[in-house]
């Protein structure tokens, strides 16, 4: 009885010592991803801001800019890359959506972002794009990866359509939360004409006629929760300017936007809360299902080998008397 | 021996049990009805 005991005691001892690594190294990486038809909004606010007023063509100092970012996973899209590509595949279609003080659109911006659900590896299919114009992006875009290292990564900059290094900084607490804090800056760099202009009447090939050029510069800030990979607080020191030609008068540059953007309060709690539940089932397919499957495995091998031990006592202690019982020839009991 | 066949079906238990549930995955969803804001949301 022991014996069968000690048998199905070790059976399961291997099921589950054998099921941590599984999980860990090939569990997880198929596992854990992004989900396809994920949606998601942010809100970030300037605080005074400044606005390229396009009646007078002077900048002005505002109450608030705020800047409204939609990301809709297209599950149609995705399946249909995934068939061409072979790969799981994520389709973002983007809107970063910037409002002045009294709700009127300053620009929209929308994009369409595809990429690998498993790594955050761009895929070049699909019909990525930043407002209209066909990109191919490098690393990563408002996303990291599971698992975030403590190193510098290459992040995709919408304006410039280019991807350029995004700097680890250190790391920070924030609300509770061990982060990754990374830091990009972009320097002042020439940039293409939103499609959608917020006046009537003006569009960017009358801006272009008149010999008028747009120019970005921008240091972005990120908090990464380095588990599931997810900013928890986004800031960026953001400026635009007009310069050149016949709209400006005798002026060479005329601000468009400057501020500093920083995400509002109630989206960072709310971003905060989504992360920290994300990040206990990252924590359980890596950390706590396998440290858990392998101390029972080796709870259950010794027990195992504490019963086959027991049993193999028994067996000997019953062999004993039978053996003194037996006569052994040529020695006579007394 | 009998040690040998327990630790198998063991082993054999965990690989079936880890490659089912890698392969049946997750399902992927629907794409959201809700649209690409336009308008400054009052919360999240």
């Amino acid at each position: 009885m022991r014996r069968r005991a000690s048998l199905v005691l070790l059976a399961f001892a291997v099921f589950f010592a054998a099921l941590a690594p599984l999980l860990r190294w090939y569990g997880y990486p198929r596992l854990a991803k992004i989900p396809p038809s994920e949606y998601q909004t942010a809100v970030l606010e300037a605080r005074p801001a400044t606005l390229l007023d396009y009646g007078t063509m002077k900048p002005r100092t505002v109450s608030k800019v705020s800047i409204v970012q939609t990301l809709r996973g297209n599950v149609a899209a995705a399946e249909k890359v995934g068939k061409a590509t072979g790969r799981d595949v994520v389709v973002w279609d983007a809107l970063s959506y910037v409002a002045g003080p009294d709700g009127a659109m300053v620009s929209k911006i929308p994009e369409r972002y595809v990429f690998d659900a498993h790594s955050q590896d761009p895929v070049h299919a699909g019909g990525e794009h930043v407002d209209g114009d066909a990109v191919r992006r490098e690393g990563i875009e408002y996303k990291w990866p599971f698992l975030t290292e403590k190193r510098d990564y290459r992040y995709f900059d919408a304006q410039t359509r280019t991807s350029a290094p995004i700097h680890y900084k250190g790391t920070r607490t924030f609300r509770g939360l061990k982060v990754y804090y990374f830091e990009q800056t972009i320097p002042w760099t020439r940039v293409p004409l939103p499609k959608t202009m917020p006046v009537d009447g003006v569009t960017p090939e009358t801006v272009r006629k008149a010999g008028t050029s747009r120019w970005y510069s921008t240091k972005r800030m990120f908090w990464v929760e380095p588990t599931t990979g997810a900013p928890v607080n986004g800031q960026e020191i953001h400026r635009e300017e007009l310069r050149g030609g016949t709209l400006l008068g005798d002026r060479g540059r005329v601000t468009v936007f400057s501020g500093h953007v920083k995400m509002r309060e109630d989206y960072v709690r709310h971003t905060v809360d989504l992360v920290t539940s994300q990040r206990r089932l990252v924590l359980l397919l890596t950390t706590w299902l396998p440290g858990g499957f392998l101390a029972l495995g080796t709870a259950l091998f010794a027990l195992a080998l504490l019963l086959e031990a027991r049993g193999r006592a028994a067996r000997h202690q019953r062999s004993v008397p039978a053996l003194a019982s037996t006569p052994v020839p040529g020695i006579r009991p007394r | 021996m009998r040690a040998l066949a327990a630790a198998a079906i063991g082993l054999a238990a965990a690989l079936a049990l880890v490659l089912a549930v890698t392969a049946i995955g997750a399902p992927s969803g629907e794409t959201s009805p809700k649209p690409l804001l336009t308008t400054v949301p009052e919360h999240p």
